[in-house]
């Protein structure tokens, strides 16, 4: 690129390193939280259970989901 | 009247807007670099340096872009107080300062092969420094203070005291002498880019832009889930 | 029709934000000076105490047919098109110093209209176009 190739490549380089370590993280940390979240339920009661899957559209949902997923 | 704000419906609603982001994003993403890198022409003046505008423009963007969201979000849960404008910002905060220093470091790299020199303290340049100082000052005391509602009030109340930098940094190559140049796109008026380099520049703001609605989404999740976690120990 | 509550904060909000707008417009307004990256000749020549030991910055257009370089140093004219600066120059400048285009000089006057700098930026102007479209305007406008 006429000289200025380095500073292009890593300028590109750069912000699509940091946005695919940043996406990677915030993946993980979301995929952490859903099986903790899951483990949480699972343990519970069998009542409990029942009340908080009945109640909670988001617990049933992350519930099934990562039943589905074992 | 309010249902779709209510966290179980905007679940279903995030899953949906996620897989649908993620299967056009390497599509937009390759034509926006191929575009960028490749097809669209070299500056008169530049020459091919001036293609690092494609990604300094807009992260610089989605900096400013959010910092405006996260301070009038604020100022809406300083006076409304509704809980899950606080779970919206703390997910707008990571990208926003993500992308203001991608937009420093960039810049700086730009600023080398143009300007002669990697640094140079004028206005614009500053007053995005003091931006990022706000970002890490609202991280800060989001992670740091335990106490919850002083968390927020303080987070709030420094949002809206950087607010007020936003229109500095819009204006400082305006109002100052500075060797950052004015803006080519204007809010009103002809902007000063050719449409053959414009393109380019929009496309990968699209393509930024729906990254950033990535990382938001799921980190919004992220922060759902928490608070469910927490109601479900209360059981 | 809100409620008490949220009309207090709202206020208060209100009274807090004009106090720090305005408390900031002043603080700018006393920073002004010293907030310029450089000085325009213009500024140089009206200023009436300059302290010539100090390292400024001078900013302006590079004059037209004013830029001579031998292999010792770099002469040109900085101009702001109301008053104008000689600079010399010794060592390397950026690609895109150039007659006619934006430059910051880094260094010390010796007196109103001489500066010796000890390092050139380039300012650049916010237009960007394809080379081609740049020689068709140089065409038109012969």
């Amino acid at each position: 690129m006429n000289g200025y190739g380095i500073f292009v490549w890593s300028s590109f380089l750069l912000t699509f390193l940091v946005c695919a370590v940043v996406y990677y993280k915030t993946r993980k940390t979301l995929k952490k939280y859903e099986k903790d979240f899951a483990k949480e339920i699972e343990d519970l009661s069998v009542e409990q259970k029942k009340t908080v899957l009945e109640t909670s559209k988001v617990a049933s949902k992350i519930f099934s989901s990562y039943n589905k997923t074992i | 009247m309010f249902n779709v704000f209510y966290n179980s419906n905007i679940f279903a609603w995030i899953e949906k807007i996620i897989s649908f982001i993620n299967s056009i994003f390497f599509v937009l993403l390759i034509i926006g670099l191929s575009f960028a890198l490749i097809l669209s022409p070299p500056d008169y003046l530049q020459g091919d340096s001036v293609r690092i505008m494609y990604v300094h423009v807009p992260a610089a963007w989605i900096g400013l872009a959010s910092f405006t969201c996260i301070a009038f979000l604020s100022i809406s849960y300083f006076i409304f107080k509704i809980k899950n404008l606080i779970l919206i910002i703390k997910s707008i905060l990571p990208i926003g300062l993500m992308f203001t220093c991608i937009a420093i470091v960039t810049g700086s790299i730009w600023g080398q092969p143009t300007w002669g020199t990697f640094w140079a303290w004028d206005a614009r340049i500053t007053s995005m420094v003091i931006l990022v100082l706000f970002y890490i000052l609202l991280i800060a005391s989001q992670k740091l203070i335990l106490d919850e509602d002083k968390a927020n009030k303080i987070s709030s109340i420094i949002a809206v005291v950087g607010l007020i930098n936003i229109p500095i940094i819009k204006y400082s190559v305006e109002w100052w002498n500075t060797l950052h140049q004015p803006a080519s796109i204007k809010i009103t008026g002809t902007s000063t880019i050719h449409s053959s380099m414009l393109m380019p520049l929009l496309l990968m703001f699209l393509v930024l832009i729906l990254y950033c609605a990535l990382i938001f989404l799921m980190k919004y999740k992220t922060e759902i889930i928490r608070i469910k976690k927490k109601n479900l120990k209360r059981l | 029709m809100l409620p008490k509550k949220v009309k207090k904060r709202a206020s208060l909000l209100a009274i807090f934000l004009s106090i720090s707008a305005i408390s900031i417009f002043l603080i700018l307004n006393a920073l002004n000076k010293n907030i310029l990256y450089f000085k325009s000749p213009s500024d140089i020549r009206s200023n009436q105490n300059i302290d010539f030991d100090k390292k400024i910055r001078v900013g302006g257009m590079v004059k037209k047919n004013t830029l001579k370089i031998n292999n010792q140093e770099i002469r040109f004219i900085i101009t702001d098109f109301k008053n104008e600066i000689r600079v010399s120059f010794q060592g390397t400048v950026p690609n895109l110093f150039a007659e006619g285009k934006g430059v910051v000089a880094e260094g010390k006057l010796q007196d109103k209209k001489f500066f010796i700098a000890d390092r050139i930026l380039a300012k650049h102007d916010e237009n960007y176009m394809p080379p081609e479209l740049k020689n068709l305007m140089r065409e038109n406008a012969k």
